[in-house]
C-alpha cells in the first residue's frame, strides 16, 4: 500500500524507510487507526479512509492545528519521519485527546526519528495537542 | 542464480468473508495457500522472498473472525481480534489482566493496531539465522547455525529444550494464553478440534520446522478463556534492550489463585527461553500452599532447573530465576 | 544619531525563527530524492555479495537482459577509472588503487554491490537480478581486527591487512600487511588489547616519567561498537541526461560540493552536471558528498537512455549506508593525587572496513590531547581492514570514542582516589587557547581558538544538582541501583575560507544563495540570520536560494565536523561587508561624498549626517546594474572559489550582487565542548535500566538559532546515548555474515529511550577568533553522553564490570551477578 499510494497516486508524503514495519515513516490513518502503510497489502484496505499527511492541511491551504503547534516550536530537524509521527500522533489523539507528555511518547512510540531529538518533537506535538483541543 | 533479499513475489490474492469459504479455499489450495492474518509477519516473509506462496488467503474480510464475545464461561476472542483490542478490552482487562498487558507490550503501537492476537501466537520464530535465509534444521538442512557452530550467535536463543534447532517463541501473548489455560479452535473444511493452548506450541523434538500444529487447510478461528484463572493474582513482564519492537529477551506470564499470601494454585511460563511457551511445572509445585514471601527464593531457584546456556545466553539463566521470584512477589520496581 | 558600525551585532542571530523548510515538512510536500518522478523512469535495484570477500568466477546477465521489462545492467567493467584530483592548493592527488568503486568484481563485505539492473518497474528489476547467473570463489577473510593481527591471521584484501602511513614524504598512505607475535597475545591475557607493533605514533613530553611519577596508574581496555548511520532516508537516488547535462536528485551534506566529487567518480566536467538536494533525511556523516553510489544511476540512466531511479532498500542501505568504525582502546593512564592527568598512553585499534581509511583512531589522540590536557601523551593506533562494510565518519568521529574509553576511567580515578568524579573532569579540562596534538614538526603544539569548559562543568553541576544527588545515600535495598556519571566531549567545529554569495534585488529583497546541504540542522538557513543582522533587515525581506545547483551558489562548506554554523556565518559576514561597502560607493556615487560618509540602516544607505539623505537598497540595486562592473556581478573577486566564479557570473545583472571569501582571521583550531550530566536507575534482577535525568551543557561560542541549537544538543547526545545502551552490530566470525541487519536487531533508540528529563544549557561566551563568535554544536554532544551515561552506569554497579559498549540487559545481569566480569566474545565488538 505504501508503494500504491507513493507510487500510483503521486502521495509522496508518507516514506518508505525500512519496508519493514520497524520505523513507522510510513504511517496513515485507516479509518482513524495509525498503521504502517508498507506492511498492509493495497487490496485489504478497500471500502477504508485512508487518511496520508497531504490530505491534513485545511481546503483552503491553511494548516491543520496539529501541524501550526508542530510549526512554531520547529518540531523535527530533516523532516523524514515528520508525516509519519505528525500521522501516529492524529490517530492517537483521536483515542486521547488531552494526553500527557508521556502519555504521547508512548502514543507515538512506533515511530522512529534519526535526528532523534525526541524532546522538541515531543514538545511540538504536545503544542499541536493544545490547538487542536482548542480547535 | 543470485539471491535476492528484497521484493515481494506476486501470489493470487483470495479475500473469502466467511470461514466457511476461507476453509473450502484452503482445502482446495492444500499447501501452496498461506494464512494472511494481520500480515505483519507474513509479508515481511514474502518480501524477504524466504515464503513464497502460490496463494494468499487474506482473513481481513471475515468478520465472524474477529471480537469479543462471552459464550457460557468461556470469554472468546476471535483469532483476528487485533492486538490493540485485546489489550483495551474491558472484560479482558478486569478478568484477564494478563493477556490485556502482554498484548499491550507487543512491538509498537501501529503493529498493536493490525496485528492480531492468532498472528501473534502463531508466528515464526525470529532466529537470526533462519530469518536470514540460512539452511538451518528448521529450514529444512542438516545443523543449527546459532547452537551448534564454535562462533554462533545466539545471545537471543533458547536454553531450554534445545533438541537441535536454538530458536525461541518471540510471542509475548503465547506464555500468557498458556498461563490461562486458554482453549484454541482450529478449524478445516469439515473438521473442528478444540485444544489446549499448550497443546498448540510444538518444540524441535515434535517438529522442527514448525512452532505449532497448525497444518495446511487448517484456521485459528478462536482462543477461548475459561473462567478457571478469571480475576486471578496475575504478573506479566517483558525483558528486552529496546522498550519498542523488540521481542523479548525473556518473558513471564503467571498466575497465581491466592488466599491472603498464600498461594493456592498458580501457573509460571515462561517466554523465549525455548521454542515454545515454557511452563514451569516445578515451581508451580513448589509454591503451592506456601506463602508468597517464604517461597520466593526456593523456588525461584528451581526456574532455571535443566537451562543449558548457549554461548552468549547464560543471562536467560539469571533472567528465569529473576522474573519468577518477581512473579512470586508481585512487583516491578524499574 | 551615531550608527553602531561594528562588524556584526547579533539581533535576530541568537532568536529563535521558523525556518523556511519547516512548513513543506509538516504537509509532506517537502520532496527528497526518492520523492521525484520523470517521465518514464526506471528503476534500478542491486545485486550484492553473499559472501565476504571473494571474486566473481563467472557472470552471465544474458538471461536477465532478455527478462520482460529489463533495460539496462551495469557491471563494473563499466564503470570509469577513477580520475586524479587537485586539492584546493593546485596539489597533484593520485586516484587510489585502493579506494571503493560503485560497483565490483572482488566484494570485500557481504553486501558489497556488484551489478545494477535498471528496469520499468520493481518486480521486473527483482526478477532480473535473481535470473542473473554468478558464481564466486570465494576468498579468505577476516572480521575482527584482532583476528587479522595474529600471526598467520587473514588479510581481509589480497595485498594486506592494514593502512601504512606514506614510505615518503608526498607520497600517499597504502596498504601493506602488518602482524603480532604470538609474545604480543600472550602478554596481554584475554582482557586486555596486546599492543603489538602499530602503524602510526605520535608523542609529546615524557609519558614514561609521567606514569612513573602518579599516585594512580590505571590500565584499561575498552571497545567502543560498529554503528551504522541508519538515516531514516536510504541514498536512494534519481539521474537522467538532458541536453548533455547530468541531473541528478541526491540526498547530501553539502549541495555544491557533491557536484566535483561527482565529476571525479565520472570523470566528467562540473558544469556538465545539476545537482537538487532541496532536503536530506538525515545523514549524521553518511552523506559528505553523497556517496560512490549515486554514479550507478548516472551510468545507467546513460545507457538505458531513460531516467533511473536507485531506489536504495533498507537491506542494501546497512551495507553501503556507512558506520561508525568500533575502536578497540588501551589506556594506561596515570594520575596525581589530585586527580591531574599526568601521562596518557593510548593505543588503539580500528577495525577500518576494507576501503578508504578511516580518521576515527587518529583522531581519538586529537581529541583525547584536548579533551583531558595530559601532561604527556603516547597515542598509537592502526586501522586494520576487515571484511565489513565501509565506514565513514559518524557524528563526532573519533571524539565519541575517545570519551567512552577515556571518561570512564577518570571517574575511576575520583573513586580510587577519593575525589569528586566532577572534580576530576574539571582538573583536566581544557582552558582558554588550550593546547592540542599531536605535535607540529617542530615539537610544539596547536592551541584552541578558546575552551570554557570549566565553566561549562560548573553550570551544568549547579543546573543538575550534582553534588546534591552525590550527597543522596545509596539505593542498596530491593532491586534498584542509582548511579550518576559526568562526562566531557569535543570535537572541531569550525573551518574557515568559504565564499558567501547574495543579490540585492531591484525589489529591494535580499536573496541569499547556499551551497549548504539542508540535512536537519537548519544551518542553511541559520547562517543567513548574520546576514540581515549585518544588513540591518528584517528577516521577512530575505529568501534563501538553496538546494538546487541550477539555481547559483558560493562555494560552502559540507556539513559535517559541525563546521557550518562557523565557516558559513563566516562567508555570510564576509558578503554582508561587501554588500555595504557596495551600497555606500553606490551612494556616493549617486549623491555624491565618499562611501564612508555613508551608513546603512532601515533598508537604506544614507548619509551619516544630520539629513540622513540616501536611497533605498531597491534603488541602489538598480544602481547596480546600471553601474555593471563589480556592483552587478559581471566582475568578480578572484580570491573566490571558481564555483563561486561561475555563480557569480550567473547571476550578474540581477541586482547588487554581494560576494566574498571569508578571509577573516583566525588564530588557532576551533573546537566545541559539551559536559555531559547523567542519572540511571537499574534493575539488577532484569539488567533494564533507564535514564531518569540528564543534562548537557554546550560550550560553543554564540548561539544562532536556540532551538536548533538545542536540537543538535539534544539529539546529537541520544546518538552517544545509543551507543552506550543498545546499538551495535553482530557477526558470525565463522561465515563471514553480518547478522544484525534489520532495524530491530541493531536497536537505533525509539522515543522512549530518551531521557525521561532532559535539560540543557549553554555557557554561551563568543568565541574570539571568528567575528560572529559562533562555533558547532553537533558533535560534542555525542562523546559527552556516551561517556556520562556509562559512568552513571559503573557508579550504579561498581568498577570493573564492563569493557564493551553498549551496555545491554545481557551486560547489566553479568555485572550484578557477583564475581562474573567477562562476556564471550573477548575483545570482539561484533557480538
Amino acid at each position: 500500500m505504501a508503494q500504491t499510494l507513493r507510487g500510483k497516486l503521486g502521495l509522496t508524503g508518507l516514506k518508505i524507510g525500512c519496508d519493514r514495519g520497524e520505523c513507522g515513516a510510513c504511517t496513515v490513518l485507516i479509518d482513524d487507526v495509525p498503521q504502517y502503510a508498507c506492511s498492509i497489502l493495497t487490496q485489504s484496505v478497500r471500502g477504508k479512509n485512508i487518511l496520508t499527511i497531504e490530505g491534513l492541511a485545511r481546503s483552503d491551504g491553511g494548516l491543520h492545528p496539529l501541524q501550526q503547534g508542530v510549526l512554531e516550536e520547529q518540531g523535527f530537524q530533516c523532516g523524514y519521519c515528520a508525516p509519519g509521527f505528525l500521522m501516529a500522533t492524529l490517530g492517537y489523539l483521536k483515542t486521547k485527546p488531552e494526553p500527557t507528555r508521556q502519555e504521547l511518547a508512548h502514543g507515538v512510540s512506533g515511530n522512529l526519528c534519526r535526528c532523534q531529538d525526541y524532546d522538541k518533537i515531543l514538545t511540538a506535538l504536545m503544542r499541536g495537542a493544545e490547538y487542536m483541543k482548542k480547535g | 542464480m543470485a539471491i535476492i533479499r528484497d521484493g515481494m513475489p506476486p501470489f493470487d490474492l483470495y479475500q473469502p468473508t466467511s470461514v466457511e469459504d476461507a476453509l473450502s479455499l484452503a482445502d482446495r489450495l492444500g499447501s501452496d495457500a498461506w494464512m494472511l492474518a494481520g500480515g505483519l509477519d507474513s509479508l515481511e516473509r514474502f518480501k524477504d522472498r524466504l515464503k513464497r506462496p502460490k496463494a494468499v488467503i487474506d482473513l481481513g474480510r471475515i468478520d465472524e473472525l474477529r471480537g469479543v464475545r462471552q459464550e457460557g464461561v468461556d470469554l472468546v476472542i476471535g483469532s483476528m481480534t487485533t492486538l490493540t483490542e485485546v489489550s483495551l478490552h474491558p472484560e479482558i482487562r478486569a478478568r484477564f489482566a494478563l493477556l490485556a498487558e502482554a498484548a499491550g507490550q507487543v512491538a509498537s503501537p501501529q503493529i498493536r493496531n493490525q496485528g492480531t492476537l492468532g498472528g501473534n501466537i502463531s508466528q515464526d520464530t525470529r532466529c537470526w539465522y533462519y530469518r536470514d535465509g540460512w539452511n538451518c534444521y528448521r529450514a529444512g538442512g542438516g545443523t543449527c547455525y546459532a547452537g551448534e557452530s564454535p562462533e554462533g550467535q545466539n545471545r537471543e536463543h533458547a536454553i531450554f529444550g534445545v533438541e537441535g534447532c536454538a530458536a525461541v517463541s518471540p510471542s509475548d501473548t503465547a506464555p500468557a494464553l498458556v498461563a490461562l489455560e486458554a482453549r484454541l479452535v482450529i478449524k478445516k473444511a469439515g473438521g473442528r478440534r478444540e485444544i489446549a493452548a499448550e497443546d498448540f506450541f510444538i518444540g524441535p523434538e515434535n517438529d522442527i520446522t514448525r512452532l505449532n500444529v497448525l497444518g495446511p487447510g487448517e484456521l485459528l478461528t478462536e482462543i477461548r478463556l475459561p473462567a478457571t484463572w478469571a480475576g486471578a493474582t496475575f504478573y506479566f513482564e517483558k525483558v528486552r534492550d529496546r522498550p519498542v519492537w523488540d521481542f523479548p529477551l525473556v518473558n513471564i506470564a503467571a498466575a497465581m489463585q491466592l488466599s491472603e499470601d498464600r498461594i493456592d494454585r498458580a501457573r509460571f511460563v515462561l517466554g523465549a527461553v525455548a521454542a515454545l511457551p515454557w511452563r514451569l511445572p516445578r515451581v508451580e509445585a513448589a509454591v503451592a500452599g506456601n506463602l508468597r514471601n517464604a517461597v520466593a527464593d526456593s523456588a525461584s531457584r528451581l526456574a532455571a532447573e535443566g537451562a543449558v546456556p548457549l554461548a552468549h545466553n547464560g543471562y536467560k539463566v539469571a533472567l528465569a530465576r529473576n522474573l519468577v521470584k518477581r512473579a512470586i512477589l508481585g512487583k516491578k520496581e524499574a | 544619531m551615531p550608527q553602531n558600525d561594528t562588524l556584526f551585532t547579533p539581533k535576530l542571530t541568537g532568536c529563535n525563527y521558523t525556518t523556511p523548510d519547516q512548513r513543506a515538512k509538516l504537509t509532506g510536500t517537502a520532496r527528497y530524492a526518492e520523492d521525484f518522478r520523470a517521465e518514464g523512469m526506471l528503476i534500478c535495484k542491486l545485486l550484492t555479495s553473499p559472501l565476504p570477500h571473494a571474486k566473481v568466477k563467472h557472470l552471465d546477465i544474458s538471461a536477465a537482459l532478455a527478462m520482460p521489462g529489463v533495460r539496462a545492467i551495469l557491471t563494473a567493467d563499466e564503470l570509469p577509472q577513477p580520475a586524479d584530483s587537485a586539492s584546493d592548493s593546485g596539489a597533484m592527488i593520485k586516484a587510489s588503487p585502493w579506494s571503493e568503486r560503485a560497483l565490483t568484481m572482488e566484494p570485500h563485505y557481504q553486501g558489497e554491490p556488484i551489478v545494477a539492473v535498471a528496469a520499468t518497474d520493481e518486480a521486473a528489476a527483482t526478477a532480473a537480478l535473481e535470473a542473473i547467473d554468478i558464481t564466486f570463489e570465494p576468498l579468505p577473510f577476516v572480521i575482527d581486527p584482532l583476528d587479522s593481527l595474529r600471526p598467520g591471521g587473514p588479510n581481509a584484501r589480497t595485498n594486506g591487512n592494514v593502512w601504512l602511513p606514506p614510505g615518503k614524504p608526498g607520497e600517499q598512505p597504502c596498504i601493506g600487511e602488518l602482524k603480532w607475535t604470538a609474545t604480543d597475545f600472550e602478554t596481554a591475557g584475554r582482557e586486555r588489547l596486546p599492543m603489538g607493533k602499530t602503524a602510526a605514533e605520535w608523542s609529546y613530553g615524557d609519558v614514561v616519567t609521567g606514569l612513573s611519577q602518579a599516585a594512580l596508574v590505571l590500565d584499561e581496555t575498552f571497545v567502543t561498537p560498529n554503528v551504522s548511520h541508519q538515516a531514516l532516508e536510504t541514498r536512494s537516488t534519481l539521474a537522467w541526461w538532458e541536453n548533455g547535462k547530468l541531473h541528478l536528485t541526491v540526498g547530501t551534506q553539502g549541495t555544491i560540493q557533491t557536484v566535483p566529487a561527482i565529476a571525479k567518480w565520472l570523470n566528467m566536467s562540473v558544469d556538465d552536471i545539476v545537482l537538487i538536494s532541496e532536503y536530506t533525511g538525515g545523514a549524521f556523516g553518511g552523506k559528505i558528498t553523497a556517496s560512490v553510489a549515486v554514479i550507478i544511476p548516472a551510468l545507467l540512466a546513460k545507457k538505458a537512455q531513460a531516467p533511473v531511479m536507485l531506489r536504495v532498500s533498507r537491506a542494501d542501505e546497512q551495507s553501503i549506508g556507512r558506520a561508525r568504525p568500533s575502536l578497540i582502546g588501551r589506556m594506561q593512564a596515570g594520575f596525581s593525587k589530585e586527580g591531574r592527568l599526568l601521562g596518557l598512553d593510548l593505543f588503539v585499534i580500528m577495525d577500518n572496513g576494507p576501503y578508504e581509511q578511516q580518521g576515527d583512531a587518529a583522531t581519538a589522540g586529537r581529541m583525547g590531547s584536548l579533551l583531558y590536557q595530559p601532561k604527556a601523551m603516547r597515542w598509537r593506533g592502526t586501522a586494520v581492514l576487515t571484511n565489513t562494510p565501509t565506514r565513514g565518519p559518524q557524528t563526532a568521529p573519533g571524539g565519541l570514542q575517545v570519551s567512552a574509553m577515556l571518561g570512564p576511567i577518570l571517574a575511576k580515578a575520583a573513586r580510587r582516589l577519593n575525589l569528586d568524579p566532577l572534580a576530576v573532569c574539571r582538573i583536566n579540562a581544557p582552558e582558554g587557547r588550550a593546547p592540542v596534538g599531536p605535535p607540529k614538526a617542530d615539537g610544539s603544539l596547536n592551541a584552541a581558538t578558546s575552551a570554557f569548559v570549566k565553566e561549562a562543568l560548573d553550570r551544568g553541576a549547579e543546573t543538575f544538582g550534582w553534588q546534591a544527588r552525590r550527597a543522596r545515600p545509596a539505593l542498596t535495598k530491593g532491586s534498584v541501583r542509582r548511579g550518576i556519571g559526568v562526562a566531557t566531549g569535543c570535537f572541531v567545529a569550525g573551518t574557515i575560507g568559504f565564499d558567501g554569495l547574495f543579490v540585492i534585488t531591484p525589489e529591494g529583497r535580499l536573496r541569499l544563495h547556499t551551497g549548504i546541504g539542508n540535512l536537519g540542522n537548519e544551518s542553511f538557513s541559520d547562517v543567513q540570520r548574520v546576514v540581515a543582522d549585518a544588513m540591518d533587515v528584517p528577516w521577512e525581506v530575505c529568501e534563501i536560494a538553496w538546494g538546487n545547483t541550477a539555481k547559483p551558489m558560493p562555494w560552502s562548506c559540507v556539513s559535517g565536523g559541525s563546521q557550518t554554523i562557523h565557516a558559513m556565518s563566516r562567508a555570510a559576514l564576509a558578503a554582508s561587508l561587501d554588500a555595504r561597502q557596495k551600497l555606500k560607493e553606490i551612494a556616493a556615487k549617486t549623491l555624491g561624498g565618499k562611501a564612508e560618509d555613508y551608513n546603512i540602516g532601515d533598508q537604506r544607505v544614507f548619509r551619516n549626517d544630520s539629513s540622513q539623505a540616501g536611497i533605498s537598497f531597491a534603488e541602489a540595486a538598480g544602481r547596480a546594474i546600471k553601474l555593471g562592473g563589480v556592483y552587478d556581478g559581471h566582475e568578480c573577486p578572484a580570491d573566490v572559489n571558481k564555483m563561486t566564479k561561475t555563480s557569480v557570473a550567473a547571476l550578474a545583472g540581477q541586482g547588487l550582487v554581494a560576494v566574498a571569501r571569508d578571509n577573516f582571521p583566525r588564530d588557532g583550531q576551533t573546537y566545541s565542548h559539551v559536559a555531559s550530566f547523567a542519572e540511571v536507575e537499574v534493575d539488577i534482577e532484569t539488567g533494564m535500566y533507564r535514564i531518569v535525568d540528564f543534562h548537557a551543557e554546550a560550550d560553543a561560542g554564540l548561539m544562532v538559532h536556540p532551538r536548533a541549537f538545542a536540537g543538535q544538543l539534544a539529539g546529537r547526545s541520544m546518538l552517544g546515548i545509543g551507543h552506550a545502551t543498545m546499538q551495535k552490530w553482530f557477526y558470525d566470525n565463522q561465515h563471514g555474515a553480518p547478522l544484525s541487519k534489520r532495524f530491530y536487531q541493531t536497536r537505533p533508540p525509539t522515543v522512549l529511550c530518551f531521557p525521561e528529563k532532559f535539560t540543557w544549557g549553554s555557557v554561551g561566551i563568543p568565541d574570539p577568533q571568528t567575528p560572529v563568535g559562533a562555533r558547532g554544536i553537533g558533535e560534542p554532544p555525542t562523546g559527552a553522553a556516551c561517556a556520562a551515561v556509562l559512568c552513571a552506569l559503573t557508579d550504579a554497579l561498581g568498577d570493573d564490570k564492563f569493557f564493551r559498549a553498549p551496555v545491554m540487559v545481557d551486560a547489566i545481569l553479568a555485572a550484578s551477578e557477583p564475581g562474573t566480569r567477562a562476556l564471550p566474545g573477548g575483545l570482539s565488538a561484533n557480538v
